[in-house]
């Protein structure tokens, strides 16, 4: 092929990692792990790591993982954010699909629809993250969720730029 | 399942339509999931207090990490200019001796007072004394991490205060860890009162660290800046006179004030037993998490 043949010549031994299929999800769980971090926020303005992770895998390839896996990583992510235990298995399984559906229907992709895409995500993302607080009992203005939308929004990139270098990495380029 | 079609492959159809239905199965166990953990919050409460198992003492581990680093910065910063800096201590010392002497007899004339009209002293003892080491800080929802749980005697509903006021109440319980409801969450009500005064007053979180403060009774407002919010201990999940915060600006029906107690910065907090155990009980059948 020619892209084979223009990309810089691979060493001998060179290749996928042995657990290479593993890594993708091992990242979203990390993710959701980042929950542990020493950090006592007062406004809640970080973004949703693991889903952010999640959707970068997502959007750089048709299938880092099973469809289905993302309702038990979504299950852990419940579990470490310590958001009512289903909001994520539901939410992730239906970005899977989600995003199924819309790769049957874009015609080409660059990076700017990726990043729309993504925008759009994040933001049904907080906005159920503040219905569901709603049913609780937390109801707020959604005034206040706009700064983390926008801040995971802008944090995407980055989060897209990591995940590709993961994925050269775990492929071995 | 990432191309419409994936040939001609019998097999390969199938696959396709199973992982779709798979899919779809995942998002209504989700769904009922979370249906079941919105009605009947205390369903999961042994798996997310497991969860907590993992999560808590990494956060602990990482919070003595960061807070040797933050002591060493500052503990250089305090050798800077040390002479000045006892001199002042000093002089600040010998007042609070004289405010200390003052505050002995006062509270040797509080006894016998108390003494004379029969009062039944109530003794607060603590149940156990952790750090915050972590907190939620991606959701609406104000939480905190606190590094002790059901094995040092920590159960749901518990309130939990620091020296320098109420921070929240317990709502999950690890063995090892537990979470705590901030004062600052949206659904955290707090039955209060003015220490000027003793007007009673509402207490309810904004989600952005700050919390909401209504008077009871409609009418003028009662609150001016500066103004220390305690607990009235009504309801009986929080035990009374603990100070909640500083009123901070007015609006048209109350006034937003700070939590005194401020998690980022509150290095231990004491759990302590439910003032009065059987509104606790009520309460955490009612609504949870």
């Amino acid at each position: 092929m020619v892209r084979d043949a223009l990309s810089p010549p691979r060493r001998i031994g060179q290749g996928p990692t042995p657990w290479s299929a593993y890594v993708p999800p091992a990242t979203v769980v990390g993710a959701s792990l980042l929950a542990a971090l020493p950090i006592v926020s007062t406004s809640g303005w970080y973004p949703d790591f693991g889903f952010l992770v999640l959707i970068a895998w997502r959007l750089l390839r048709a299938d880092p993982w099973p469809a289905w896996w993302a309702a038990p990583l979504g299950l852990a992510n419940d579990l470490f954010t310590g958001y009512p235990i289903g909001f994520s298995i539901a939410l992730w399984s239906a970005t899977m699909l989600a995003l199924d559906l819309i790769d049957r229907r874009t015609m080409w992709r660059d990076y700017w629809i990726e990043w729309v895409l993504a925008a759009v995500l994040i933001t049904v993302d907080e906005w159920l993250q503040w219905r569901v607080a709603g049913v609780v009992g937390a109801d707020l203005p959604f005034v206040k969720m706009i700064p983390p939308v926008v801040i995971s929004i802008f944090a995407f990139p980055l989060v897209a730029w990591l995940v590709s270098r993961i994925d050269a990495w775990r492929l071995g380029r | 399942m990432a191309t419409a079609r994936p040939g001609w492959s019998r097999r390969a159809q199938y696959g396709l339509f199973f992982s779709f239905l798979a899919v779809i199965a995942g998002i209504l166990v989700g769904l009922f999931l979370l249906a079941l953990s919105l009605i009947a919050p205390q369903s999961f409460q042994s798996v997310r207090g497991a969860a907590l198992d993992i999560t808590g003492p990494v956060a602990a581990a990482l919070h003595e990490v960061t807070a040797t680093g933050e002591g060493l910065i500052s503990g250089a910063g305090n050798y800077w200019d040390a002479a000045s800096q006892n001199a002042e201590l000093k002089r600040e010392n010998k007042a609070m001796l004289q405010r200390m002497v003052e505050a002995k007899a006062i509270f040797q004339e509080n006894q016998q007072l108390k003494a004379t009209l029969q009062l039944r002293e109530q003794t607060r003892d603590t149940v156990a004394v952790g750090r915050i080491v972590g907190s939620s800080f991606t959701s609406p929802r104000r939480f905190a991490i606190l590094s002790v749980g059901g094995s040092d005697g920590v159960r749901v509903g518990m309130p939990v205060r620091s020296p320098n006021g109420l921070v929240g109440r317990i709502i999950d319980v690890g063995s090892l860890a537990s979470r705590v409801l901030l004062v600052s969450d949206r659904a955290n009500i707090v039955p209060a009162r003015l220490l000027r005064g003793g007007i009673p007053v509402i207490v309810q979180g904004r989600g952005d660290g700050t919390i909401d403060v209504r008077p009871l009774e409609v009418g003028r407002n009662p609150f001016k800046r500066g103004d220390i919010i305690i607990t009235s201990g009504t309801g009986g999940l929080y035990p009374p006179l603990v100070a909640i915060g500083r009123v901070v600006k007015l609006n048209d029906d109350g006034a937003i004030a700070l939590p005194l107690a401020d998690p980022s910065t509150t290095s231990f907090a004491i759990v302590e037993p439910p003032f009065e155990p059987t509104a606790v009980a009520a309460e955490s059948s009612a609504n949870g998490p």
